[in-house]
C-alpha cells in the first residue's frame, strides 16, 4: 500500500485524472473530495461491500423461488 | 428447453441449473467491470425460458462461472423507479433511456427469497453493455422480501 501524508487541501492523483483532495481534517475524521471522469465510479467502500455480499448469497441458486410457485405466470413467449 | 446433442454451428452452449441453452455469440452482454463480488466475469448471457418466467437467468460465459436469477424490478414492486447517473450513462454507453433492459438480482433462501431493488444490473441492448448500479442514496432496499409478482 502507498501511504502519504497530506495537509488541508493537498491531494493525490490517481491514473487519468482522479484527484481525491483533504477537505477537512476533524478529530476522527477526513472529508474527502474526488474529481474523477465521468465514466469512473466512486463509492464508499461498504456500499460496493454490502453488494458484493448480497451477489455472493444471490450466487449460484439451485432452484426456483418455491414460495412464489403459485403465483401467476406471465403469458407470452422468452424474451 | 431440450437442447440437441450438439449447439447449433456457430452457438455457444450454456450448462445452467435451470437447463441447458444455445445462445448466439450476439446475445451476449460486456459487463467490462464484471458484478461486485464477481469482478472476474466480464462477459454474460440473460437466459428465459417458459420454466424460468417471469424469472431470468443471468449466467456468465468468459471466466469463473457465475449464475443469478433476476426479475424486472418493476414486476417485483410495480411504483420501482429508479433512475441512472451521469455515471451510469456513460457506463452504459449513453443508452436510449426507454430501451434499457432493468433487473434486480433474486436470492432464494430456504425460507424466504429476497430481491436487491437497490442495485439493479442494467443492460443496453443497443451496445450489449451491461452494469450494476451502486446509487448511495437509493430509498429501495437491498434486501426486499419477494412476495408477490405482478
Amino acid at each position: 500500500m502507498l501511504v502519504f501524508t497530506r495537509r488541508r487541501n493537498e491531494a493525490i492523483i490517481v491514473a487519468d485524472g482522479i484527484e481525491i483532495r483533504v477537505l477537512r481534517v476533524s478529530k476522527d475524521a477526513v472529508r474527502l473530495g474526488v474529481t474523477a471522469p465521468a465514466d469512473v465510479p466512486v463509492h464508499r467502500q461498504e456500499v460496493y461491500d454490502q453488494i458484493r455480499e448480497e451477489n455472493r448469497r444471490a450466487a449460484a441458486p439451485t432452484g426456483l423461488p418455491s414460495a412464489l410457485a403459485h403465483l401467476p405466470k406471465a403469458s407470452g413467449g422468452a424474451s | 428447453m431440450t437442447a440437441p446433442e450438439q449447439p447449433p454451428s456457430g452457438a455457444i452452449r450454456v450448462d445452467t441449473a435451470f437447463g441447458t441453452f444455445d445462445v448466439a455469440p450476439s446475445d451476449v452482454v460486456s459487463f467490462p467491470a464484471g458484478l461486485p463480488g464477481f469482478e472476474e466475469c466480464r462477459q454474460f448471457v440473460v437466459l428465459s425460458s417458459r420454466e424460468l418466467e417471469p424469472f431470468k437467468c443471468l449466467q456468465s460465459v468468459e471466466g469463473p462461472s457465475a449464475s443469478f436469477l433476476a426479475v424486472d424490478p418493476r414486476r417485483a414492486f410495480p411504483d420501482y423507479r429508479s433512475g441512472l447517473s451521469d455515471v451510469d450513462r456513460a457506463r452504459l454507453g449513453d443508452p436510449d433511456e426507454d430501451a434499457l433492459v432493468w433487473l434486480a438480482v433474486v436470492t432464494v433462501q430456504a425460507e424466504q427469497t429476497v430481491v436487491n431493488l437497490r442495485a439493479p444490473i442494467v443492460i443496453n441492448p443497443a451496445r450489449m453493455l451491461g452494469y450494476q448500479l451502486m446509487p448511495s442514496n437509493s430509498l429501495y432496499p437491498l434486501r426486499y422480501e419477494l412476495t408477490q409478482l405482478s
